[in-house]
C-alpha cells in the first residue's frame, strides 16, 4: 500500500510539473501571441472589456479639481465638459481621453518618437531609429521649452497631463485598454513632451513628404524645357487657395536673389527614389459668405483627409469655462479643440502643403568622422544620442550628427535597398521650437476676425489653411504657418550644404502669409492647391500641387447661389472625377479611330460613353475608367521615364490629363511629347489602344471578386495594431483621391463637418469610428457607416449654463474636489 | 453529490482567490481542495475541470450576455474561431484543462502527506 501511494505520489509530482508547465506557458508571451492565460482569465482578462451595451457613464467622482465640474455625455458618447476654470476644464479633457483613447495616444506618441520595439520588439526597430533620425524627439524637446516657457500654455498642458495620470492611476491590469492586454504591456505617466510629440506627429504626417531628392536627379537627366514642362510650378489653370487677383501687401522684407547654380544645387549620378508620391492626399475646406446661402447665415465645410484608422484619430467634444464655448474634435493626446466652432466664430483646416523641409549635401572632412566642411571652415558635428530601448533585446544606441542645417539623416535616405549614398542633412521647419498649443488655446476662445488672426499667428507648423466663418457673416482663409524668405527654388532640390549661400534666412513675418477677407466672388475654398497666383512677391515650393478637387469645389460653389446645408453634405460626399470628365472623352476618341473593335470593347464603350464621371461605390464603369487611367498615365510616360524618372516620381496625373488635351486639340506643343519622335498621334493611340485592352484584361480577372468599384478599390479602416478583427474593410464608398469624398485605401475624410454660423448655430459632422476606443465598446466604430452612407450627426452644442435639459443628454458625470 | 459539492467548492473559491490574486490562483485552489479531498485522481482531475470551467463559464456569461457577444465575437475572429460561442468554449477548456490538472496533481500527492 505504501509503496504504491509512493508511486502516486511520483506521479503525482510529475502532473503538478506538467501543470506548473502550463501555468507558466500560459502567463506568457509566445513569440507573437501574448499571455494567454492573462488575456483569457474572464475577470481580470480580454472580458474585462466586454462593456454592457447598456452601461451607464453616469457618476460621482472625487478628483483633484479646484473647484466642482460637470460633464454630460450624450447618447454618442460626445462629452460636454463644463468646468469653473481653466485647469479644471483640461484636467478632466485629459481624463476623459485616458478613460477612452489611453492605447491610441500612447501608441501614436511612441510611434511619433520612435519608441515602438520597446513594446514590440526587433519587428520596429527599423522603423524607431528612422524616427530618432529624423529628430522627431529633437523637435518634440524644442517645442516643448517653448510650450513650457508660456505660462498659459505650460498651465494648460499641465492639467491635461495630470488628468491623464489621475485617470492612470486609479487602473488596474482589468482596467487596461485591451490592447495592452494583447500586447503585454502597461500604461506609462504621461508627460508634456508625449503631447509635443504629436504634435509633431502631426507635423511630420503633414509636411514630411517631399521629392526634393528625385527632383535634384530629374532636373540633371531631363532637358530643361522637358523638365519645366512636366513639372511645373503651378500647374495651368490652377485655382489657388487664394483667389486669382486678390492684392498682396508689400513685402516687408527684400526677397532675396538665388546663388548660381553651380554653388546653390549639387549633381547626383544614380540612386533610388522609393518614396511615393501620394496624389489625392489632401484635404478639402470652404466657406460660404452669408450672400450665397439660403439661410444667409455663412457656412464653412471641411474635412480633412488622413489615415484611417481605428480608434479614430479625432475625439468629439465640447468644453465651456466661463470664458468659453467652444465644440468640434480634439486630438487625444493633446488639449483643446483642433477643428470646430465656438459661440462666435468656426475654423476648419486643410493641409498647406508650401515647402517645409530641405535637404542638404553634407561633405564630410576626409579621414575625420566629427567635422564637416561649411563655408570654408571645418565644423564638429554635434552629437546627439539617441536610447531604443528594445523588448527582450540589449538597447541599441544611435548616434545622430547635427550639423548647421539639421540632423544627417542617411537611413532615411538609405531605408530601401541602393539609397543615396551620400550624406545629407534635413533642413525642417518642425524642428524648430513652436506652440501650436498657444494657436488652439487663443483659438478656441476667439471672438472675432482679428482674434482670430492672433490665435493663428503662433499656428508654426504643420502649415495648413485656415477656412473661417463668422456669426457676423465674415468669411475668411488664410495660407498659414511659418516660413522662410526664400530665393527662387530654395529648397526645390537639394542643396549645397557646406555654402552659406544655401542656408535658410530670415522668417517671413506671419502676417504676411497669403489671406483673404470676404472676396469678392462670396466664397473661399482649398483642396490642397497652389496656395496663390504668381503676383504673391515672397517665393515658396512644392512638386506635388493637386488641382482635381479644387477645379471641382470652385466650379460648384461658383454656380450655387442659394447654398444650404443639404448642399454642403452633398458635396462633401460628391465623387465627380474631374479626370474623368476632361481625359475619358478623349481616350474614347482614340480608341474608336482604331480599327479592331470587337464586341467586347464595344460593350465597354457604350457602357463608358453612358457614364456620369462619378466615381460612385456600385459603379463598373469607375472601375474600368480608374485601371485604364492607371494603365495609360503608366505606358504614357513609360518610354520617356524608363531609366530615367525614378519609379513612382511621374508627373501629376493634372499634367498627363493636359497633354491628353493638348493632343487631341492637334496642337503640338513646339517641343513635341518628351521622347517620342516620330508620330506623336500615332504613340499615343498605341499608349491609349494598349492600356484600353489591359483594362479589359484587368476588368475580366476581376469578375470573380466583383467589378464595383468600392470592391476593387477597398476603403478600409484598420486598427493601428493592423488587427483585422478589430478592422472594418471593402467599406461601401464611392470616391477616389483626386474627387472631393477622397476616400482613397486607407485614407479619406477622416471629419467631415459643417457649420452653418446663423443666430443658431447649426453644425453636423461625422466621422469614420467612435467615441470609445474599446473594440468591446458598442460605441467602437458606431459612427462608421453613416460616415459610408455620407450621413452626418446632428452636433449638441450646449449653451453655457450650469444645467442642461437637452434630450441628448444621456448621462451625467459629476465631479466633486 | 459529495463531487457536485466538491465542484462547486473549487468554483468559489478560485472565484474569491481571483478577486485578490492573478488568474493562476485558480490552480493552487484546485490543488490544494483536491488535495484534502478524498477521492480518486479520475474524479479529481474531473471535478477540477468542472469546477473551474464553470467559474469561468458564469464570469463570461456575466460580461458577455450584457456585451451583446461584441467583445467575445471580436476575440473568435482574432483567433480564427468561427464564432463567440466557440471562443468561449476554448476559454472554459484551457481554464478547465488548469483545475483539472491541479486538482489531480493534488489528488496523487494528498497519499503521501497523509503517509507523514
Amino acid at each position: 500500500m505504501q509503496q504504491s501511494n509512493v508511486r502516486r505520489s511520483y506521479k503525482g509530482w510529475g502532473v503538478l510539473v506538467i501543470v506548473t508547465v502550463l501555468v507558466y506557458l500560459l502567463d506568457r508571451p509566445m513569440g507573437a501571441l501574448p499571455a494567454l492565460g492573462r488575456l483569457l482569465d474572464p475577470v481580470n482578462g480580454c472580458m474585462a472589456n466586454a462593456e454592457p451595451v447598456n452601461k451607464s457613464f453616469s457618476a460621482d467622482l472625487k478628483l483633484p479639481v479646484k473647484s466642482g465640474a460637470t460633464v454630460w455625455i450624450d447618447e454618442r458618447l460626445v462629452p460636454h465638459i463644463h468646468a469653473a476654470n481653466d485647469h479644471d476644464l483640461y484636467f478632466l479633457e485629459g481624463y476623459i481621453h485616458a478613460q477612452f483613447r489611453l492605447w491610441q495616444m500612447d501608441m501614436e506618441t511612441r510611434a511619433a518618437g520612435g519608441r515602438v520595439s520597446e513594446v514590440v520588439g526587433e519587428k520596429a526597430l527599423a522603423y524607431d531609429r528612422k524616427q530618432r533620425q529624423k529628430g522627431m524627439v529633437y523637435a518634440a524637446e524644442n517645442s516643448l521649452q517653448a510650450m513650457e516657457a508660456d505660462p498659459l500654455t505650460r498651465a494648460m498642458m499641465d492639467a491635461y497631463t495630470e488628468g491623464i495620470n489621475q485617470y492612470i492611476a486609479n487602473m488596474k491590469f482589468r482596467d487596461y485598454p485591451l490592447e495592452y492586454k494583447l500586447m503585454g504591456f502597461a500604461p506609462e505617466k504621461w508627460t508634456n513632451l508625449r503631447t509635443a510629440l504629436l504634435m509633431k506627429y502631426m507635423a511630420d504626417d503633414l509636411t514630411g513628404k517631399t521629392d526634393d531628392i528625385a527632383m535634384t536627379y530629374l532636373r540633371d537627366v531631363l532637358p530643361k524645357n522637358d523638365f519645366d514642362l512636366l513639372y511645373p510650378r503651378r500647374i495651368e489653370g490652377a485655382t489657388p487657395v487664394i483667389p486669382q487677383g486678390t492684392a498682396f501687401d508689400k513685402p516687408s522684407l527684400s526677397i532675396p536673389t538665388a546663388p548660381p547654380d553651380s554653388v546653390a544645387f549639387p549633381h547626383f549620378n544614380a540612386a533610388d527614389f522609393g518614396e511615393k508620391r501620394e496624389d489625392g492626399k489632401g484635404s478639402n475646406n470652404w466657406a460660404i459668405s452669408g450672400s450665397r446661402t439660403a439661410s444667409g447665415a455663412a457656412i464653412l465645410c471641411d474635412d480633412p483627409h488622413l489615415g484611417l484608422n481605428l480608434p479614430s484619430l479625432w475625439f468629439e467634444a465640447q468644453l465651456q469655462t466661463p470664458d468659453m464655448n467652444v465644440c468640434g474634435v480634439s486630438l487625444p493626446g493633446a488639449p483643446g479643440i483642433i477643428i470646430g466652432f465656438n459661440d462666435s466664430l468656426t475654423w476648419g483646416l486643410t493641409n498647406n502643403y508650401r515647402d517645409v523641409k530641405d535637404f542638404y549635401l553634407i561633405k564630410p572632412v576626409e579621414g575625420n568622422k566629427n567635422k564637416y566642411w561649411f563655408a570654408g571652415k571645418q565644423l564638429d558635428f554635434n552629437k546627439r544620442v539617441e536610447r531604443i530601448r528594445v523588448k527582450g533585446k540589449p538597447d541599441i544606441i544611435d548616434t545622430i550628427d547635427y550639423t548647421i542645417h539639421g540632423p544627417v539623416t542617411y537611413e532615411v535616405q538609405n531605408a530601401k535597398d541602393g539609397g543615396l549614398k551620400k550624406p545629407l542633412a534635413m533642413c525642417w521647419m518642425a524642428h524648430r521650437a513652436s506652440n501650436e498649443m498657444q494657436a488652439i488655446y487663443k483659438l478656441n476662445r476667439a471672438r472675432n476676425y482679428n482674434q482670430f488672426v492672433d490665435a493663428i499667428m503662433n499656428f508654426q507648423c504643420p502649415a495648413q489653411n485656415f477656412a473661417y466663418a463668422d456669426r457676423t457673416g465674415n468669411i475668411a482663409l488664410w495660407g498659414q504657418g511659418q516660413f522662410v524668405n526664400q530665393w527662387k527654388d530654395q529648397g526645390r532640390f537639394v542643396m549645397n550644404g557646406s555654402d552659406s549661400s544655401t542656408l535658410w534666412r530670415e522668417l517671413i513675418p506671419m502676417r504676411e502669409n497669403p489671406h483673404v477677407l470676404n472676396p469678392v466672388q462670396g466664397y473661399v475654398a482649398s483642396a490642397n492647391q497652389v496656395t496663390t497666383d504668381s503676383t504673391y512677391p515672397y517665393n515658396y515650393t512644392n512638386s506635388g500641387w493637386v488641382n482635381l478637387r479644387a477645379w471641382r469645389i470652385n466650379n460648384l460653389l461658383a454656380g450655387m447661389q442659394k447654398a444650404s446645408i443639404a448642399d454642403m453634405q452633398a458635396m462633401q460626399n460628391d465623387t465627380y472625377s474631374e479626370l474623368a470628365a476632361g481625359a475619358l472623352p478623349i481616350m474614347l476618341n482614340f480608341v474608336k479611330i482604331n480599327t479592331s473593335i470587337d464586341p467586347q470593347a464595344k460593350y465597354f464603350i457604350e457602357s463608358l460613353e453612358k457614364w456620369d464621371y462619378k466615381l460612385s461605390a456600385d459603379s463598373v464603369n469607375a472601375t474600368f475608367f480608374q485601371i485604364w487611367w492607371s494603365c495609360l498615365d503608366h505606358d504614357f510616360w513609360h518610354n520617356y521615364i524608363k531609366n530615367k524618372v525614378p519609379g513612382n516620381l511621374v508627373p501629376l496625373q493634372e499634367r498627363t490629363m493636359q497633354e491628353l488635351q493638348a493632343l487631341n486639340l492637334g496642337i503640338l506643343l513646339s517641343h513635341s511629347i518628351p521622347g517620342v519622335h516620330e508620330s506623336t498621334i500615332l504613340h499615343m493611340r498605341n499608349v491609349v489602344g494598349k492600356s484600353f485592352r489591359a483594362a479589359i484584361d484587368s476588368i475580366n480577372k476581376l469578375k470573380k471578386t466583383g467589378t464595383e468599384w468600392y470592391k476593387v478599390k477597398n476603403t478600409s479602416i484598420t486598427h493601428l495594431a493592423k488587427l483585422p478583427a478589430f478592422s472594418y474593410d471593402h467599406l461601401k464608398i464611392g470616391g477616389w483621391g483626386n474627387t472631393i469624398n477622397a476616400a482613397k485605401g486607407d485614407h479619406g475624410p477622416s471629419w467631415r463637418m459643417i457649420v452653418q454660423m446663423g443666430k443658431e448655430i447649426e453644425a453636423y459632422g461625422v466621422y469614420p469610428g467612435g467615441q470609445s476606443g474599446n473594440p468591446g465598446s458598442k460605441y467602437y466604430a458606431d459612427y462608421l457607416q453613416h460616415w459610408v452612407d455620407g450621413k452626418y450627426y446632428r452636433l449638441d452644442f450646449l449653451p453655457n449654463t450650469d444645467k442642461q435639459d437637452d434630450k441628448a443628454i444621456k448621462y451625467t458625470l459629476t465631479i466633486h474636489n | 453529490m459529495r463531487f457536485l459539492l466538491l465542484v462547486i467548492l473549487i468554483a468559489v473559491l478560485s472565484a474569491v482567490a481571483e478577486m485578490f490574486l492573478p488568474w493562476w490562483s485558480i490552480a493552487i485552489v484546485a490543488f490544494v481542495i483536491s488535495a484534502f479531498a478524498k477521492q480518486n485522481s479520475g474524479r479529481a482531475f474531473l471535478a477540477g475541470f468542472c469546477g473551474i470551467a464553470l467559474f469561468w463559464l458564469t464570469a463570461i456569461l456575466l460580461r458577455d450576455i450584457p456585451n451583446q457577444h461584441i467583445l467575445s465575437a471580436r476575440m473568435a475572429t482574432l483567433f480564427k474561431l468561427p464564432n463567440h460561442a466557440l471562443f468561449i468554449v476554448v476559454t472554459i477548456f484551457i481554464g478547465g484543462l488548469v483545475g483539472g490538472l491541479s486538482a489531480w496533481a493534488g489528488s496523487l500527492i494528498r497519499p503521501r502527506l497523509e503517509v507523514r
